[in-house]
């Protein structure tokens, strides 16, 4: 009894009578090593690699190694007309899609917010969009939208936003459904944010409010805003950022057509390395795109309120 | 709340299955399409007229997807396995331990949850190329180790963190040394977020298709979601067939979601995850 007294109170150095291989105050590092390991050979060392391959001269048609070549390919870069015209979509794509997302979240989260069993199950169900690989939508999207068999097709025929052929193979409606199909597989991610945000408002706050005379929209205005602003924000820069770093829904359904109008960033970059053949100028592309992010996203958390 | 009529809970509940239908149908015509007769999805009617597995059928019994089949299988249970057995003792010493760069390597590990692939996939291919791992599931298994792993650590740190110490410290007196204690008092604790985890990392490995995109292009070494697209041929393509491949990569998803959520979806909103 006494030692045990003793060995709890004196915490970590048990030392005596312990056999181990490791000195203890290695074995933490031990036993994160190698999670860390992953963590800078799939994150660190690509994107300081990234760094030093954007200032090489490699264009593999010409030469199988890359030599150096300062600031050459930021230069071609700043005059690739096409591939601002990407970075220009790529902000509409993103700023499109999380407007889509904070658009249909806000009331479907005000809407699950209640106690009642369709709406536990339906908070557990509506994750489904979220969960299902970029694959299996993109394929299905595509059969819906298909201007022979898509019912999706048959009811935008009806209503006069399609014609006879597919709106896919529409340059601005092939743009504007997959920013709407993107904003769709996101929404249930920032629903489930809002509605532990929700869940966790205190009850006296409205309260209070009603005491004070607030209707339901001021209630709404005043206490339920507020309140979730601040994860709005931050869960809509995460869903931003992930729209921003889009690829697998432009690249199934369209493949960056038709005439490019879905060839976000991530697709031009794509094809940079995989047609051009030109990595080092994919590299300052990837290089390019993370400043701009990053400074873009010190902006939008400069909205978050205080507290 | 307070003072609501049953009527308008009632009536909420009904715009709720509403709202929920229309966002899940998409993914509902895609089930149905699966299991209806070709002749009946290219006739455009909206029910079934019969309930089919011949499309299962069709695709199961073409080679290219069978190997697919196989191969993400194997890219799946070997990234679920390798990312939990990385992520378990990590968690454990983020937990328990303080030691100095704890929090340098906290961040590190959870900042590459927020670092999409394609960030890092040039570089990537470009070394992976350079060393000669093009067309190898081997090179696959390690990009994918990205996907789950932060959240893997984080959720497994959250449930090691609720674990009283006092349940170690009576083991480390009894003699146990501080790995064994993990082995014996806190991995069958946790066993159920284990597996989550577990199952959560084969998930995103079983549907990734970018870096599979990237770095595969010989059939034998294809997965599921690039053999999905093989089955695209713009000439002779069956919808059907098309639609039950999908739902063949869907369905370990979405179930295994389903068996998990609770576990899972705190990880999520923590992580703020990889779609």
């Amino acid at each position: 009894m006494t030692v045990a007294f003793e060995t709890t109170t004196r915490l970590a150095p048990a030392r005596p009578r312990r056999r181990s291989i490791v000195p203890d105050f290695l074995l933490p590092y031990g036993m994160i090593g190698p999670a860390v390991f992953v963590a800078f050979a799939i994150a660190i060392v690509p994107l300081t690699y990234a760094f030093w391959l954007s200032l090489q001269d490699w264009y593999m048609l010409r030469r199988p190694t890359p030599t150096f070549g300062g600031l050459i390919n930021y230069k071609q870069l700043l005059q690739d007309g096409p591939l601002w015209a990407a970075f220009g979509r790529t902000w509409i794509w993103t700023i499109g899609t999380v407007f889509v997302e904070l658009v249909l979240a806000l009331p479907i989260a005000l809407l699950l917010n209640r106690e009642s069993a369709v709406a536990r199950a339906a908070s557990a169900l509506i994750l489904l969009p979220w969960v299902t690989p970029f694959i299996v939508l993109g394929f299905g999207w595509r059969f819906l939208l298909d201007s022979d068999v898509g019912p999706v097709h048959a009811f935008l025929h009806a209503i006069g936003l399609a014609g006879d052929s597919s709106i896919l193979n529409d340059p601005v409606g092939a743009f504007a459904i997959i920013i709407f199909i993107s904003g769709w597989k996101g929404t249930p991610f920032l629903v489930i944010a809002l509605l532990a945000a929700l869940k966790s408002i205190p009850e006296e706050l409205y309260e209070a409010a009603e005491v004070d005379g607030a209707g339901p929209i001021s209630r709404f205005i005043h206490v339920t805003m507020p309140e979730i602003w601040n994860t709005a924000i931050t869960v809509g820069l995460v869903l931003g950022i992930l729209a921003f770093y889009s690829f697998d829904l432009p690249w199934i359904m369209t493949k960056g057509g038709p005439q490019d109008a879905t060839t976000l960033v991530g697709i031009a970059m794509y094809k940079a390395v995989f047609l051009d053949l030109r990595p080092a100028y994919a590299a300052a592309i990837s290089i390019v795109m993370l400043v701009l992010l990053f400074i873009a996203s010190l902006f939008v958390l400069k909205l978050r309120r205080r507290t | 709340m307070r003072h609501r009529s049953a009527i308008r809970e009632v009536s909420l509940d009904l715009v709720t299955i509403v709202v929920l239908f229309l966002l899940l149908v998409p993914i509902l015509w895609v089930f149905v399409a699966s299991v209806r007769p070709e002749t009946d999805i290219t006739g455009g009617g909206l029910l079934p007229t019969r309930f089919t597995f011949d499309h299962y059928a069709a695709i199961l019994a073409k080679k290219p997807f069978l190997i697919a089949l196989k191969n993400s299988l194997i890219v799946g249970i070997v990234v679920a396995i390798v990312t939990t057995a990385l992520a378990m003792p990590a968690a454990y010493a983020l937990s328990r331990f303080t030691f100095g760069g704890r929090n340098f390597f906290a961040l590190l590990i959870l900042g590459t949850q927020m670092l999409p692939s394609l960030a890092v996939l040039v570089p990537l291919v470009v070394i992976i190329r350079q060393i000669g791992l093009t067309n190898t599931l081997t090179a696959l298994i390690f990009t994918h180790l990205a996907l789950g792993m932060p959240i893997a650590v984080w959720m497994l740190k959250g449930y090691i963190d609720a674990i009283p110490k006092e349940l170690e410290e009576a083991a480390l007196i009894d003699g146990c040394s501080r790995l064994g204690a993990l082995w014996r008092i806190v991995v069958p604790l946790i066993r159920p977020a284990i597996i989550a985890v577990g199952t959560f990392a084969f998930v995103l490995s079983w549907g990734e298709y970018l870096m599979a995109l990237a770095l595969i292009s010989k059939s034998d070494v294809k997965t599921l979601p690039l053999a999905l697209q093989g089955l695209f041929d713009p000439y002779s393509f069956s919808w059907g067939q098309v639609m039950a491949g999908g739902t063949i990569i869907a369905m370990p998803a979405i179930l295994l979601f389903l068996i998990f959520r609770r576990q899972l979806v705190g990880g999520l909103l923590a992580g703020g995850v990889k779609g």
